[in-house]
């Protein structure tokens, strides 16, 4: 069932992984996304790791993943006819979303101003590694280049050892969600008085927007972070965020201020079973964490707290993360498992919650399971609605359905190269 | 602001930490009327959260916080306060759209609900916002944006090996979930124009953030895999990586490398003078087999050389290659400068001082940023404007401690 919060809404989807889940986020609210792919396909066809480790057109998880739900035409926008098709297709649509180099669309009279012409309502939203106007305007970027130039891939990794991305590439990601913000921003302008715009995204500023609030501290305070492996900068700069459990990680920080009452409770489950020293056992130990936080410690107070995170590290290794997943509950810990996929499928909370979604693809005669809504709507579910389309899958529908093209007219397209 | 795409849209807005404030940030930023109900008695953490002006820690004095908030106004309303929460009741008729972020229980012990509010404004929308939804067994789950990245699977993903997870920086889930949220509540604000009809958002952070790492979950549900930590190893791109270049004044400076096909490598090695190479290097597929020895070759070209002018000459030949930039370089960014990205805003406690602006630009329409309110500085002007108190009147209030 099509989502009615966007219903009757469609996009066009230029785009290829630089800005996938802005379409793909469209499609869950109920656009109707029609993906316009080179005749060979869209490069993120070939995305690997694919399924089963077979390469293919349609076994790209990346593109099985953001491009579920989308309609796909062929179009060779590098012929005049495409062209045309595609301004048919534009005075016919609510959105554009694209991320080709700057000044390849206005080079081939679809920019802006042109497809503007045509339809004054269109919102037209432009995915850019680095914008339009600096120096980089022309610079390409792949993902983790992009991780690397909004401040992210610095903060990540061992000291000594090259800085790293995460092994899902995140930037895209993040700069297509901001293009289906701003375009839903537009959109809302232009209910108002008819009149879209033009939006021009910037993937590196995207990233800025990942880095909490370090970005302020070299302004503020004067200096600036470094990677540090599993420790975070606070108290001393090197308190331990990741322990290591019987099979495999937890996240706990031994901490005050808002992780006080978390980090008395893990004491206090430590002295039940017999696990903590001593000095850790007795009432007032651990004196350095306060409920007000910490803000100047002495070096006994550092050395107390690495004593301290030595022995919720022995006594976590005791642990299995199921075992220490239900004392995060139970005794409300800030603390949370470090999940694979396979935790996450079985986790019940998704279960009751009913999160994950199965579609059908019929090209591939499977089905696939999916992240269901990315949020609840009482009123107008949202989540996906349906599987990432064939090549061309619907050539017929669209060409057909929207345009007016007899089944002829097609076949006359596809042999002459242009759909 | 008049002229802006949300102007006339009022928000009664109760969220705090980071995702609720990001959303309803950008309805702010782009005109709403956003008033931040915020208690003096339980303050959010971003307050008491560096960095500060002049490193001095103070509830108005934190970039963490003002920086989240932009645009809107501040109410300071003690809500355990029975009276505070009559005042809020009498205030959402005003209201188009009603956010918050804490865990379940606290709306619930407030006496407060969607179905409630609904009976006082029938086209109300409401966004909750928290860490696992409102409902499920986990729905109370309190915890930060950090804990939510372990549990959502981005720990998992990240290090150099399985041995040791190797964490994104921060509350990274925090910064997924507002564009899902912020497209949620403003396609609800469209289609109550369309149709009359309010609704309830319930916003899951862990939902949301899931999106993005679809591709490992579709795997492991068709084909029971369970995708890792690689470092920076691409099966795509050969060489990948970072690479560490020449310090700078004292400070280490790395260079992000992504080389896609066989032009591109030889446009590089171009770059760099044809320098000698092992004949493992001379194909795309033995630099994928050889990507530990080719990171090394690449990162001894790259050693002394400076991370930008490498950028400028591997871009030039078509390259995807920057510097990988830490905090202070991207101050200092001239592509994020020549956008426009800083913002200068004069904050009523901490003056005039850089922030974060807009990750893109719209071309009619354009947002604007204003200062984030210190605790309570609207209080009297909006009390005066929603609910027509008199200055007698919130003086009482102030007393009694129901305000601030």
């Amino acid at each position: 069932m099509r989502s009615e919060l966007l219903k009757g809404l469609r996009m066009l989807d230029l785009t290829d992984e630089k800005g996938a889940l802005c379409g793909k986020m469209f499609a869950d609210m109920g656009a109707e996304v029609i993906k316009v792919e080179p005749p060979q396909g869209c490069p993120s066809r070939r995305i690997p790791p694919f399924l089963d480790d077979q390469p293919g057109l349609d076994n790209s998880l990346h593109f099985l993943a953001y491009q579920a739900g989308k309609r796909s035409i062929t179009l060779n926008l590098e012929s005049a006819d495409g062209r045309e098709l595609l301004k048919e297709l534009v005075k016919r649509s609510d959105f554009i979303v694209e991320s080709f180099a700057i000044g390849y669309l206005e080079a081939i009279g679809l920019g802006y101003d042109a497809v503007a012409e045509l339809n004054p309502r269109i919102v037209y939203a432009s995915i850019t590694p680095f914008g339009d106007k600096g120096p980089g305007k022309n610079y390409k970027a792949a993902d983790m280049v992009s991780w690397a130039s909004g401040g992210a891939m610095f903060l990540m990794g061992e000291e000594g050892k090259p800085p790293i991305q995460m092994s899902e590439p995140q930037a895209w990601l993040h700069a297509g969600a901001e293009a289906a913000v701003a375009s839903m921003i537009a959109h809302y302008a232009r209910q108002s008085d008819g009149v879209g715009q033009h939006i021009v995204v910037n993937a590196q500023a995207c990233g800025v927007w990942t880095l909490m609030n370090e970005q302020a501290m070299p302004l503020l305070h004067g200096d600036y972070l470094r990677r540090n492996s599993v420790y975070t900068g606070a108290i001393g700069g090197r308190r331990k965020t990741v322990y290591q459990c019987k099979d495999g990680h937890i996240s706990f920080l031994l901490a005050g201020g808002a992780y006080f009452n978390s980090s008395k409770a893990v004491i206090a489950w430590m002295r039940e079973e017999g696990a903590a020293p001593d000095w850790l056992a007795e009432e007032g130990g651990l004196k350095t964490l306060t409920p007000a936080g910490f803000m100047a410690a002495s070096a006994a107070d550092l050395k107390e707290l690495d004593d301290a995170e030595e022995a919720i590290q022995r006594f976590f290794l005791g642990k299995t993360k199921k075992e220490m997943w239900e004392n995060i509950l139970k005794r409300r810990l800030f603390g949370a498992t470090v999940a694979n996929a396979a935790d996450i499928a079985e986790d019940p909370q998704l279960k009751a919650r009913e999160y994950f979604v199965k579609v059908d693809h019929a090209g591939l005669g499977r089905e696939f399971t999916l992240p269901g809504a990315f949020a609840k709507l009482s009123e107008t579910p949202v989540g996906p609605q349906g599987a990432a389309p064939q090549l061309g899958e619907h050539d017929h529908e669209i060409y057909g359905g929207v345009l007016g093209l007899s089944n002829r007219e097609i076949v006359g397209l596809r042999a002459a190269g242009i759909i | 602001m008049s002229g802006l795409p949300f102007a006339g849209i009022h928000v009664l807005d109760f969220t705090w930490y980071a995702v609720g404030p990001v959303t309803t940030k950008y309805l702010a930023d782009y005109g709403a009327n956003v008033v931040r109900i915020e208690s003096a008695a339980r303050l959010d953490g971003l307050r008491l959260a560096p960095p500060w002006k002049d490193a001095q820690p103070g509830v108005d004095n934190s970039q963490f916080f003002a920086s989240f908030n932009t645009s809107k106004r501040g109410l300071a309303l003690d809500m355990s306060n029975p009276r505070a929460r009559e005042i809020f009741l009498k205030m959402l008729p005003w209201a188009d759209v009603v956010s918050e972020s804490f865990t379940p229980k606290t709306l619930r012990n407030w006496g407060l609900d969607y179905e409630k509010m609904r009976a006082i404004k029938p086209d109300l929308i409401m966004l909750s916002t928290c860490m696992q939804g409102q409902t499920g067994p986990n729905r109370d789950y309190p915890g930060f944006g950090n804990l939510m990245a372990a549990l959502s699977g981005f720990y998992y993903v990240s290090g150099y090996s399985e041995a040791e997870p190797c964490p994104p920086y921060g509350a990274y889930t925090d910064f997924i979930a507002p564009r899902f949220a912020a497209c949620a509540l403003i396609a609800a604000l469209d289609h109550r124009r369309r149709t009359g009809q309010g609704q309830y958002i319930d916003m899951a952070q862990y939902e949301a953030a899931l999106h993005n790492l679809a591709p490992m979950l579709v795997d492991y549900f068709a084909s029971g895999r369970v995708l890792g930590p690689t470092g920076n190893r691409s099966d795509r791109y050969a060489p990948h990586g970072a690479y560490r270049c020449a310090d700078e004044d004292g400070h280490e400076r790395w260079i992000a490398i992504a080389v896609a096909n066989e032009d591109e490598w030889q446009s590089m090695m171009a770059t760099l003078g044809n320098p000698a190479q092992d004949t493992r290097f001379a194909t795309m597929i033995g630099r994928l087999r050889n990507r530990e020895a080719l990171d090394e070759y690449v990162g001894a070209l790259a050693r002394e050389r400076n991370a930008e002018e490498l950028t400028v000459a591997f871009q030039a030949v078509g390259v995807s290659a920057y510097p990988v930039q830490s905090c202070m370089d991207i101050h200092r960014d001239e592509n994020l400068e020549a956008f426009g990205f800083w913002q200068w805003l004069d904050h009523k406690a901490m003056g005039p001082s850089p922030y974060e602006g807009f990750e893109h630009r719209m071309s009619r329409t354009p947002g604007s940023l204003r200062a984030a309110p210190a605790l309570g500085q609207h209080s009297d002007e909006v009390l005066s404007e929603i609910l027509g108190m008199t200055a007698t009147e919130i003086e009482e209030l102030k007393r009694e401690k129901v305000i601030y």
